[in-house]
C-alpha cells in the first residue's frame, strides 16, 4: 500500500496536474491527448484499488475496512466523474476542474495509506 | 460570454468558474457524507453532537452542490439558503470548537474553521455567495 506503485500514482497525478495548470494559464481546454493521459492515470488507479482490496483481504493487522474501501472507491470514481462533468465544457474551466481533481487524487492516495497504517488523526 | 453550450442558461451557476466551484462542493459533499455515515454507523455514542453536526454539514454540501449544478431560478434560491447555512455553520462550529473543545472531541469538517481541510470550508461559502451574486439574473 505504501510501496513505489502508490508513489507512482501520486507522481503521475501531480505531473498531469501541472499539465492541466499549464492549460489553465494558456486558456485552453484539454485536448484528446490529455484525455488519453487521464485514462492512463485512471487505469493506474484501478490497479491500485484492486491491489488494495486484495491486500485488505490478506491483511495481518486491523484495517478499518469500510473506510479503506470507501477511500479506494472515491479514488476510482473521481477522475471519470470529473471527465463526465466537463464533457461539454469548451473553456479553460475544464482544465481548472482537472487541476482540482488531480490534486485530490494524491491526497486520497495518502489518506488510503494513512487508513492502512492506522495513523489517521 | 461568446459561446454558451445549448441547453445551459446564459448565466448558469454551473458554467465557467461555476464548473470548478461545483466540483469543489461535490468533493466536500461526497467526503462529508461518507465520513458522516461511517461516524454515525460505527461510533455515534462517542460524540453525538459532533457527529450530528457532521451529518448536517453533509446535507448542506449535498444540497448546495445539486443546486449550484442545476442553476435554475429555484435552485438559485436553494443554493443561497444552503450556502448561508454553511457560512453560519462553519463560523459557529469553528468558534465553538475553539472555545469549548470538549463539545467537539472528534473532528468534523467545520471544527477549527475547517483547519483540517486547509480552511477550504471557511472560504467556500464566501466564494459560493459571491458566485451566486456574480451570476444573478437581470444583470448584464
Amino acid at each position: 500500500m505504501t510501496g513505489p506503485y502508490a508513489t507512482a500514482v501520486i507522481v503521475v497525478s501531480l505531473l498531469l496536474c501541472l499539465g492541466a495548470l499549464v492549460l489553465l494559464v494558456a486558456d485552453q481546454s484539454p485536448s484528446t491527448g490529455a484525455w488519453i493521459l487521464l485514462g492512463v492515470l485512471e487505469l493506474m488507479i484501478v490497479v491500485f484499488a484492486v491491489g488494495g482490496v486484495v491486500q485488505l483481504v490478506g491483511a495481518d493487522h486491523d484495517v478499518p475496512a469500510w473506510e479503506f474501501v470507501g477511500y479506494l472507491a472515491g479514488l476510482v470514481a473521481i477522475v471519470p466523474a470529473a471527465a463526465w462533468w466537463v464533457r461539454e465544457e469548451r473553456s479553460r474551466a475544464a482544465a481548472a476542474v482537472l487541476v482540482v481533481v488531480l490534486l485530490v487524487v494524491p491526497f486520497l492516495v495518502l489518506r488510503v495509506q494513512q487508513v492502512w497504517a492506522g495513523t489517521r488523526g | 460570454m461568446a459561446e454558451t453550450e445549448p441547453g445551459l442558461p446564459q448565466r448558469s451557476t454551473a458554467a465557467g468558474f461555476g464548473r470548478v466551484l461545483v466540483v469543489v462542493y461535490a468533493i466536500f459533499a461526497v467526503a462529508a457524507t461518507a465520513r458522516s455515515v461511517l461516524q454515525i454507523a460505527t461510533r455515534f455514542d462517542e460524540a453525538p453532537l459532533a457527529y450530528a453536526l457532521s451529518a448536517v454539514a453533509a446535507v448542506v454540501y449535498v444540497v448546495a452542490t445539486v443546486a449550484l449544478a442545476r442553476g435554475d431560478r429555484t435552485s438559485r434560491r436553494v443554493a443561497v439558503v444552503a450556502i448561508s447555512v454553511e457560512l453560519v455553520g462553519v463560523l459557529t462550529v469553528g468558534a465553538l470548537s475553539l472555545l469549548d473543545s470538549t463539545a467537539f472531541p472528534a473532528a468534523s469538517v467545520w471544527s477549527g474553521f475547517g483547519s483540517g481541510y486547509g480552511f477550504v470550508p471557511l472560504v467556500l461559502p464566501f466564494v459560493g455567495l459571491w458566485w451566486l451574486w456574480r451570476t444573478r439574473p437581470g444583470e448584464r
